[in-house]
């Protein structure tokens, strides 16, 4: 037969009212740190706002040209990468010869939206992007599906500053870099005026 | 019957093939603008060029003939570059407005960048050379900045309509299209500009802005607007048809179709559809269920004998005709379907091009299928005489001919198979919701005697249901039965019965159609 060699630990079964004492020297500490230090955790919501990153995605807006109107041209590339289905666009013909056409309808059921971004990364004209704004309230369904003016309108608010909108890292770059490489690995080919 | 080597594949083709036709026959696509199969070749957009073995030169692909022995590379490294750097040519003066044009999504230049470009633009956008944009041309857009220069416009006006409205103006990159004055195009056929058009250059009026091609789903049809039945493709999106273009049938059409057929999607989704049955009461219209309605029609025609009428409409597919037929000859009533005479007009054209006089799509239909019976005069004067008890009309027709009204006042009972309101309707004593053509299968005979498909794109509305389903409903409730669930099962009854059409089935007339044997081809001929 075997030996088992069983390790004894000592333990303190009777400290005493010690930890109890540094249990409730954390209570304390914390307790003036929010009563009296302002170290709050949580926050007096709505009067106060938590501050969100500058790429937060929040509820869309729709950017507008000098002269005011929509910089949308309804290519319909938001609606066609969304997800969720939720933009319905309904396109119509601007005065501008160079411009040509602008959406006349304009709708985002603020609902259905997952608010994934993909809208704003298809944008070839940044026409759409996202609000930090986050608190949807509504009475109705219908109050909650948002039209052209109601976005555009949004953008000249933007009290919360602007969210998600990927200038300075060009979503669109790292498709097309793929794409190149792919082109060279399996038909080594190079794209571009051909090098002597 | 030259033999040849494209891309490794031996294929043999007929004697003067160019390389481009028999590529596209052995399934290898070379990328092309100027190209079309139903244009002459023109050979200047130069993107076909392919590498034939001992010839020094790259060939371009459209006026190469297939000769004995030739081996052809399509995607050889010379090949391919050549394909590139035309590309780039053609791009230099692009504007890449692609998010405003309706072009995009089927357009060349798009998928021929993405399959064979792929290039850095070496132009500036400020660079490049404007011309004119937004030119209206009655049913057409012009836009002169994302044109390629191929002239596929040009030989259409030319070859098809012989209306030369279009020419190239000015020379080197200031080249571009247009018409005189930028008059607008007049002819019936200018839909076809913006389909022959490889870019976004030409664009249809109608469909501007409407929708982008990607969400649409195309359904196989063929157009009900007069008795050529030309094949096309119904495009539609969530259950709305957006648009009808020519589906290419070498044998009916080639690759064009008429404006005013491609308007007929503009009657399928209108509020004047009917979309359910309705009886005429005392008290005036009272809506009621479709199979409420067929009994009420039943009692009038149930064992009545030839004191009921039935009068067909060519507008109706082979299997409604066919169905209806059964309905008549079980009731042993009168029946007719030729109201003014569609077959006289049959054959007669319009135009030059497509368009007939015959604004049916299935009179020769309906005279295989024996509906020519009483003749429509006779039915009408025994209506006159009051010796018709029902009449059972299967489109209004009837309903709007000025010479029937005062006959058709003296009938009792009128049940109509409609698919739109219209005032012709207030004759009739009950209603039947009729499914439109883009809402059903079923099979058109053109004036070639060509049975040809149509298929279900978009649900009908309401209670609407398909011709054969509600003759059927009558058919039994007459007393007769035609055991058949589906248009394909009426199909397979008719073949058995009908002469011409035995051993037809859908999958033999599949999407281009199947000729029947003409009885005097001569004497058609000689009337076309």
């Amino acid at each position: 037969m075997a030996t088992v060699n069983v390790v004894r630990v000592e333990r303190n079964t009777h400290p005493g009212i010690y930890p109890i004492l540094l249990g409730l020297k954390i209570t304390f500490m914390n307790m003036i740190r929010t009563l009296f230090m302002g170290q709050s955790a949580t926050i007096q919501f709505p009067e106060q706002k938590r501050v969100s990153s500058g790429r937060y995605r929040g509820i869309h807006l729709l950017t507008a040209r000098e002269d005011g109107t929509p910089k949308c041209v309804a290519c319909y590339m938001c609606a066609t990468a969304c997800p969720a289905e939720c933009i319905y666009i309904e396109a119509g013909e601007r005065p501008e010869k160079s411009i040509e056409k602008y959406p006349t309808r304009f709708e985002i059921d603020l609902l259905r939206c997952v608010y994934c971004g993909f809208c704003v990364d298809a944008c070839p004209e940044e026409a759409i992007m996202m609000s930090r704004e986050n608190d949807l309230v509504g009475t109705t369904r219908a109050e909650l599906i948002i039209d052209r003016d109601r976005l555009m309108e949004r953008g000249k608010l933007a009290e919360y500053g602007p969210g998600y909108r990927p200038t300075d890292h060009d979503v669109r770059r790292p498709v097309r870099i793929a794409a190149l490489e792919r082109l060279k690995k399996e038909h080594g080919i190079v794209p571009g005026m051909p090098h002597r | 019957m030259p033999k040849f080597t494209i891309d490794g594949k031996e294929i043999e083709v007929a004697a003067g093939t160019t390389v481009i036709q028999a590529a596209l026959a052995a399934g290898i696509h070379i990328p092309h603008f100027c190209w079309h199969p139903d244009l002459a070749v023109d050979g200047n957009c130069r993107m076909c060029l392919v590498e034939v073995e001992k010839m020094p030169k790259l060939q371009i692909a459209c006026n190469t003939q297939v000769a004995e022995g030739m081996v052809v590379r399509t995607n050889s490294d010379k090949a391919a570059q050549a394909h590139r750097t035309t590309l780039e040519f053609l791009l230099v003066n692009h504007p890449i407005d692609c998010p405003v044009c309706d072009q995009a999504g089927e357009c060349y230049l798009q998928d021929q960048y993405m399959d064979h470009g792929l290039h850095e633009s070496n132009v500036e956008i400020e660079e490049k050379v404007r011309k004119r944009k937004v030119v209206d041309l009655g049913p057409i857009m012009l836009d002169a900045e994302r044109c390629v220069l191929c002239s596929r416009c040009i030989r259409f006006e030319r070859e098809v309509t012989a209306t030369n409205s279009f020419e190239f103006s000015n020379r080197g990159n200031q080249m571009q299209i247009g018409t005189f004055q930028n008059q607008p195009i007049r002819h019936d056929y200018a839909g076809n500009l913006a389909d022959v058009c490889p870019v976004g250059a030409l664009l249809s009026h109608d469909f501007r802005f409407k929708m982008r091609v990607w969400f649409l789903k195309e359904h196989e049809s063929v157009c009900p607007g007069c008795s050529t039945g030309c094949n096309i493709h119904v495009d539609e999106r969530d259950g709305e048809t957006q648009r009808l273009r020519p589906r290419r049938n070498v044998e009916v059409n080639k690759s064009w179709m008429c404006d005013p057929g491609r308007k007929l999607y503009k009657d399928i989704a209108v509020t004047t559809r009917i979309s359910g049955a309705r009886l005429k009461r005392p008290a005036g219209w009272e809506g009621v269920a479709v199979t409420a309605a067929l009994d009420e029609v039943g009692s009038w025609i149930k064992g009545s004998g030839n004191t009921v009428a039935f009068v067909a409409s060519p507008q109706a597919t082979n299997e409604d005709l066919f169905a209806f037929k059964a309905l008549a000859d079980c009731v042993g009533g009168l029946l007719d379907f030729r109201v003014g005479d569609p077959q006289l007009k049959l054959h007669e054209r319009i135009d030059g091009v497509l368009q007939r006089a015959d604004r049916n799509p299935n009179t020769q239909g309906a005279l295989d299928l024996g509906l020519g019976k009483d003749g429509v005069a006779e039915i009408l004067k025994r209506c006159a005489s009051g010796s018709v008890r029902a009449l059972v009309l299967q489109g209004p027709e009837l309903l709007r001919s000025p010479e029937a009204v005062d006959a058709l006042a003296k009938v009792p009972f009128i049940a109509v198979f409609a698919t739109h309101e219209g005032p012709e309707l207030e004759h009739a004593h009950a209603v039947l919701p009729l499914s439109l053509w883009a809402e059903v299968e079923g099979t058109f005979t053109n004036y070639q005697r060509r049975v040809q498909r149509i298929r279900k794109a978009v649900s009908a509305p309401g209670d609407a249901r398909p011709g054969w389903e509600l003759a059927s409903g009558l058919l039994q409730r007459a007393g007769g039965s035609l055991p058949a669930q589906s248009a394909r099962e009426v199909f397979a009854r008719l073949q058995a019965t009908v002469p011409g059409y035995a051993g037809l089935d859908y999958k033999i007339i599949g999407s281009g159609g199947r000729a029947l044997q003409t009885a005097e081809p001569a004497a058609v001929e000689a009337r076309a």
